[in-house]
């Protein structure tokens, strides 16, 4: 049985070989039609990927705003940040009093930075990196340590001013350079500390004690409100629910959500269209595949029915269009992903420059090409089993008598 | 695998095929076709001749007798390729579909010289002359040198069948057919498509090695006068159509 599948394994070999260009041409046929699909898929994947990847990453499309300044009460934000929707979500202070100058060792002027509230997992700033904590510990923005000449870890001298009863008061504050911020974070002079923080400086400008840091004034602050809030929803797709859900409740927020839809639109409707444009192609792809290859068993009836003459078992004969069908598939395959290749790499040459780097225009993964030669040798095996066994049919005494 | 060799003279008379009543309907635009053997019996190591003009079922006759074609009806086929061992009822395996033993039948024991072509076109003579063998799993033993040399195409072994002539490529036919030394050669006009002077040749060169390989042969053919001398049997055949001529009926037997 074996050394039969053999012998025909061999025979269809040599006749394949034999016939060099009727094989390069359903070679060529074949990824003529299978080629230029993966090229579409491979721009699909690579593009739309890109612009959901950006759009993912970029924490900025996930953030909500609220709309002018409000008076948040601080059991009403753990509410919220309890949302599973919500990721992230920190009180802001008056935006008037969440600034501070800063004073390094190394540079001889004084840099007033923004002050930026932030606690654990705040997107904007690098994952695992040290985050502001307790009165001291801040991360700078990247033009402030830039200006300042300091790295993590440096010290720094905070100070601030107020008018308190009648006088001009100013204090210092040891600070410490817990982290520098990704570029992207914060592009102007600015500095994320803990809320805690904002709240004392805050107190302190409001003419309120301070027992934490020994500033004098008038008793705490008891049943503090917020202005405003940072809140970054878990992902860009629970941005719109939260928009709506804050809506409702009639806090206005300002959301990326119009530029998420838009991206998420182009997804469906270029998703719509490649599914469009591949089961036709895919449709053409079978149907060409499958008339060639009939087509070829048709045309070999009569040596079919030769080797049927000589003794090969129906069963062994079924195994000759098969094989023949076999190496159009996979040398299909292997030269439509070549033509792959090449244009894939001449698309994302020419758009290099337009991209991050280390993005591609063009880009398959490997199990889409696992895919592609599946799919081809699934259809190569049908269609050959369906001609072959049709050939095997008839009976041999007619297929001999054909010319 | 012995078989070949012990089809001796001393089994001279031993029957290898043996027919009643087999007939074979066939219709082609509109005009029907029978061909009926009411008896017709076939030994060993006996040459037998089918002559007729073309069209008239030697072909469809031949195609039964290699297996290669189900017959519409038949009171008895039995084929006894191996002497001493019981006959095989070809029209039982017809029914129940048995093609693979039909098959296996006909690669052991059955030699078919085609009327044209039947060589692939992918193999080198030698391949083609070697291929009845090499289904079997045969050694090689000298066989098919010694068909190329009897047959005049040594020199053609390497080259492929486009290359050779339509003498040639008959002569390689025949070698395949002879070449796994089975006990019956089938030739259907084996030289219809050469030269009477070629024809002659090939058909002389055919029965000789047929002779020697102890095959018994059934030949087809639509000219007695130059296989008269060669010593064949021929079988009786007659053909008659019906007065409106839409069935032609040939009746072989012997």
């Amino acid at each position: 049985m074996i050394r039969n599948l053999f012998k025909i394994f061999r025979l269809a070999t040599r006749d394949y070989l034999h016939e060099w260009q009727m094989s390069v041409c359903f070679v060529l046929g074949l990824a003529a039609v299978l080629g230029p699909m993966m090229v579409l898929f491979g721009l699909k994947f690579g593009i739309v990927g890109a612009m959901m990847d950006q759009l993912i990453e970029d924490p900025g499309n996930r953030e909500i705003r609220p709309v002018g300044s409000g008076r948040y009460e601080h059991s009403w934000l753990e509410s919220v940040r309890k949302r599973p929707e919500v990721a992230f979500l920190v009180p802001r202070t008056r935006s008037i009093a969440a600034t501070i100058e800063l004073a390094s060792e190394h540079v001889p002027r004084i840099v007033p930075v923004e002050l930026i509230a932030s606690d654990h997992g705040d997107p904007l700033l690098a994952p695992g990196s040290p985050v502001p904590e307790g009165l001291d510990r801040v991360v700078l923005s990247r033009s402030s340590a830039n200006k300042l000449a300091v790295k993590a870890g440096d010290r720094l001298d905070g100070s601030l001013v107020r008018r308190y009863l009648g006088q001009q008061e100013r204090v210092h504050l040891p600070l410490t350079v817990a982290a520098v911020a990704p570029e992207q974070a914060f592009s102007r002079d600015g500095a994320f500390v803990s809320v805690r923080l904002l709240e004392a400086l805050e107190d302190f400008r409001d003419g309120r004690t301070v027992p934490e840091l020994g500033w004098d004034g008038v008793s705490a602050n008891t049943g503090r409100s917020y202005p405003g809030f940072r809140l970054y929803a878990r992902s860009i797709h629970d941005v719109a629910g939260l928009r709506d859900a804050f809506a409702a409740i009639d806090v206005d927020v300002h959301t990326q959500a119009a530029g998420i839809e838009l991206v998420q639109r182009m997804d469906r409707n270029l998703t719509a269209i490649y599914w469009a444009i591949a089961v036709i192609g895919l449709v053409g792809f079978s149907l060409s595949l499958g008339a060639s290859l009939w087509a070829n068993v048709d045309r070999k009836r009569k040596q079919l029915s030769v080797l049927r003459l000589v003794g090969f078992r129906t069963s062994d004969i079924v195994w000759f269009p098969m094989v023949q069908s076999l190496f159009t598939a996979v040398l299909g395959w292997a030269l439509a992903v070549t033509i792959y290749y090449a244009t894939a790499w001449v698309i994302n040459g020419m758009m290099a420059d337009q991209v991050d780097a280390g993005q591609q225009v063009c880009r398959l993964l490997q199990i889409h090409y696992a895919i592609a030669l599946g799919l081809t040798s699934g259809a190569a095996v049908i269609a050959a089993g369906l001609a072959g066994m049709r050939s095997a049919r008839i009976e041999p005494s007619e297929g001999l008598r054909e010319l | 695998m012995n078989t070949e060799s012990a089809a001796g003279a001393e089994s001279r008379h031993s029957t290898i095929y043996l027919l009643h009543d087999v007939v074979k309907n066939r219709e082609a635009k509109g005009v029907a076709f029978r061909l009926r053997v009411p008896s017709l019996r076939i030994d060993q190591g006996e040459k037998i001749a089918l002559i007729g003009e073309s069209g008239s079922g030697k072909s469809t006759l031949l195609d039964m007798l290699a297996f290669i074609l189900q017959p519409s009806a038949a009171g008895a086929f039995r084929f006894r390729p191996d002497d001493g061992k019981p006959a095989i009822d070809v029209d039982a395996c017809w029914q129940n579909d048995d093609l693979n033993r039909l098959g296996d039948m006909r690669k052991r024991h059955i030699g078919y010289v085609m009327q044209t072509g039947g060589l692939l076109p992918y193999l080198s003579v030698r391949d083609n002359i070697s291929l009845c063998r090499r289904v079997l799993g045969l050694r090689r033993d000298g066989t098919v040198e010694h068909l190329a040399e009897m047959l005049g195409i040594v020199n053609q072994l390497k080259k492929r069948p486009d290359a050779l002539s339509t003498g040639e490529r008959q002569r390689v036919a025949i070698g395949r057919a002879l070449a796994h030394r089975p006990a019956i050669v089938i030739a259907d006009e084996p030289t219809a498509s050469l030269d009477p002077y070629a024809a002659e040749n090939v058909m002389s060169l055919f029965l000789g090695l047929a002779e020697e390989f102890n095959s018994t042969v059934i030949l087809a053919s639509h000219a007695w006068r130059h296989v008269k001398e060669l010593g064949l049997r021929r079988l009786s055949h007659r053909t008659t159509h019906t007065r409106d001529s839409k069935l032609t009926e040939t009746v072989v037997s012997g």
